[in-house]
């Protein structure tokens, strides 16, 4: 992919044209990135994308098929798990249940064969660091959820890894805890200065934590890039679609400003566009205007108003086009409140050509043209 | 009416919780009723068990020194035990954590082998052991009858099954992510194994061997064929008595092996709580 070429230098860990093939069906095809030293690289995607199998490639406990994991310029993807160095946060802590905080803590420093008095100087470090020094001699099933977590990201971070692992780090907390935890976890990453890769499927997550997000898809990487990349400016549908959910829309491009859909309603684009023949039409719901009815711009499509909710910050509208397909629609309420469009009212639509985007049959972006 | 209902719930409750105490009941008769009565015949003052019993006496367990075979045959007993499950351990053990952690050729035979020897009646074991004991004894001229070994390695038969069977459930539901965590950690396949394998199935590994020991402790019918005069189990010798006798001193030895058993088990309870375990 395109990637490969625009990698930096300064990449600390690097993965190229990583490669899961199991039975027939590839779980990760050609997978290739980098995270930079003290980045924070988030794996984005539903679930059976490939994310989590990415995760378990780099720690090593599933073998590639091909490909290569760099780590500081060298290859890790033949070494077994117990020799690459990688602190790993595990969905369920996977903490050891017969050894207390301190031991569980301690662990990889036993397995370093650490001096005592070495062990000892980062237990107390580590503990201080995710405020469980009070529970060192506690066991796992004496502690909170949100406390286990801590145990677990202190036991990653014990061993001063090369890279830290997060699989799903969040998702066994409570929904309360995990902004708050979210946020410790990005300090402790931060302060450490650690490379860090985890996998997630929450959308809301990824944004909040990551530096750059990668969203995948079907074992393949759909695209790289930060938080302002895939939302404004989404590689394919299926990127629009995941984040911030767009409206995708189906039709045709029979003029350069004339988009037909296949039950034959004809919805005006705010661009120009070269091609001509199918393509998806993306636009997102917190994008699109409601006109209002002495409005002076003529819309670029009318609607039936199905459902309007009014939920606090927007108004979320389901509309329906003249051929049936639906069209979700968000308008932010303003200090003045803005009323609730009746349902069955025929409405006008609108939007900006910046936040229309066009996909070709080959579901790559199409640009728009220079205005005339 | 809704007063009603609600009087007619709070009724069903309580029925239900007389009904839950009442099977609770029940089945801790059941289980209590054979050793209280076991333990109340032992009192019977008369020669041949009769009720009621014309008077009650203690004289039996201090009979019990005049037949020292039951102290010896209770000995064997443990001992047999002790060794088929230690064995069995040492077999079973492995073989499970091999069963659930790795995949190999021939897994799903193995599993069906190591579980065999229970889907086999003890007598038709103990029979081809017998027959296999007298073949392999006149080939070599080993004196393989009234070696504790024979009874241990035919004891295995069937505790094996038991270990194997209670590993593989303890593991099954183990969290394989602990185990990745160690090895994440910068623990070896072999450090992994010891350090965090082995400890997280202690429980599993202490019913196996307590399930083992009774199996191997009580069993008659595959033993029957493999003692010699000189060495019979406990179980057997209180058959053998039996045979010529039913008097009260049968049943105080009954008491004694019961409580022999249960000074073990709460020895074995200052170590791991058995409550959690079975």
């Amino acid at each position: 992919m395109s990637q490969v070429s625009s990698m930096n230098t300064d990449s600390h860990l690097r993965i190229e044209g990583l490669t899961k093939v199991y039975g027939s069906t590839a779980a990760v095809s050609d997978v290739n990135l980098e995270v930079r030293q003290g980045e924070l690289l988030v794996l984005l995607g539903p679930s059976g994308c490939g994310k989590t199998t990415t995760l378990r490639l780099v720690a090593g406990f599933v073998a590639a098929t091909s490909g290569r994991i760099l780590v500081e310029g060298k290859d890790f993807a033949a070494l077994p798990p117990y020799q690459r160095e990688m602190g790993m946060v595990f969905q369920s802590y996977a903490l050891f249940p017969h050894l207390t905080v301190a031991q569980n803590v301690t662990f990889g420093l036993r397995m370093r064969k650490l001096p005592k008095a070495e062990i000892d100087r980062r237990l107390e470090e580590t503990l201080a660091m995710v405020k469980l020094t009070p529970m060192a001699d506690r066991y796992p099933r004496q502690l909170s959820g949100g406390q286990q977590q801590r145990v677990a990201l202190a036991r990653a971070l014990a061993i001063r890894p090369k890279v830290l692992l997060l699989d799903e780090p969040l998702s066994n907390l409570d929904a309360n805890l995990r902004q708050s935890v979210a946020r410790e976890i990005r300090q402790l990453q931060k302060a450490a200065g650690l490379t860090a890769l985890m996998v997630t499927h929450d959308q809301d997550e990824a944004m909040t934590m990551a530096d750059r997000l990668v969203l995948m898809s079907d074992g393949k990487v759909q695209q790289v890039g930060t938080q302002e990349e895939l939302y404004e400016q989404p590689l394919n549908p299926f990127v629009a679609r995941f984040i911030g959910h767009s409206n995708l829309v189906e039709g045709e491009l029979v003029e350069a400003d004339t988009f037909r859909l296949p039950g034959g309603t004809v919805l005006k684009l705010a661009g120009r566009y070269a091609g001509r023949g199918p393509h998806t039409l993306a636009l997102r719901p917190e994008r699109l205007r409601l006109l209002g009815a002495n409005e002076a711009a003529p819309p670029l499509a009318t609607a039936r108003v199905e459902d309007a909710t009014y939920v606090g910050d927007h108004i979320d509208y389901l509309l329906t086009l003249e051929d049936g397909s639906s069209l979700a629609l968000h308008e932010p309420t303003g200090a003045a409140g803005t009323a609730r469009r009746a349902v069955g009212e025929t409405v006008g639509i609108a939007w900006d050509g910046a936040n229309e985007r066009l996909f070709d049959a080959a579901k790559t972006t199409v640009p728009a043209l220079a205005a005339a | 009416m809704r007063h009603h209902a609600s009087a007619g719930h709070a009724g069903g409750v309580i029925a239900m919780r007389g009904l839950i105490r009442f099977l609770i009941f029940v089945g801790v008769a059941l289980m209590l009723i054979p050793l209280l009565m076991t333990a109340y015949m032992s009192l019977f003052a008369d020669g041949v068990v009769t009720y009621p019993p014309s008077g009650y006496t203690l004289s039996w367990y201090t009979r019990l020194a005049e037949f020292p075979k039951f102290a010896q045959s209770l000995g064997t007993s443990l001992r047999v035990a002790a060794m088929a499950t230690l064995c069995s351990l040492l077999i079973g053990v492995p073989a499970s954590i091999a069963l659930v952690r790795y995949s190999f050729p021939g897994r799903g035979a193995l599993n069906v082998l190591l579980l065999s020897p229970l889907t086999v009646p003890g007598v038709v074991i103990g029979l081809g052991l017998y027959v296999l004991m007298v073949d392999v004894e006149i080939r070599t001229e080993l004196p393989l009858t009234g070696s504790d070994w024979v009874l241990v390695l035919a004891h295995l038969l069937i505790t094996t099954p038991w270990v194997v069977r209670l590993c593989v459930a303890n593991l099954v539901q183990l969290d394989r992510s602990i185990e990745e965590a160690a090895a994440n950690l910068g623990a070896s396949p072999i450090r992994v194994l010891f350090s965090v394998t082995l400890p997280m199935m202690r429980q599993g590994i202490v019913a196996a061997a307590l399930f083992a020991f009774i199996v191997s402790f009580e069993n008659i019918e595959m033993t029957l064929f493999l003692i010699s005069p000189g060495m019979i189990t406990f179980p057997i010798s209180v058959l053998q008595y039996l045979e010529y006798r039913f008097d009260p001193l049968v049943a105080s030895v009954v008491v004694v092996q019961t409580a022999v058993i249960a000074a073990l088990l709460l020895a074995i309870d200052r170590y791991v709580k058995l409550s959690k375990v079975v």
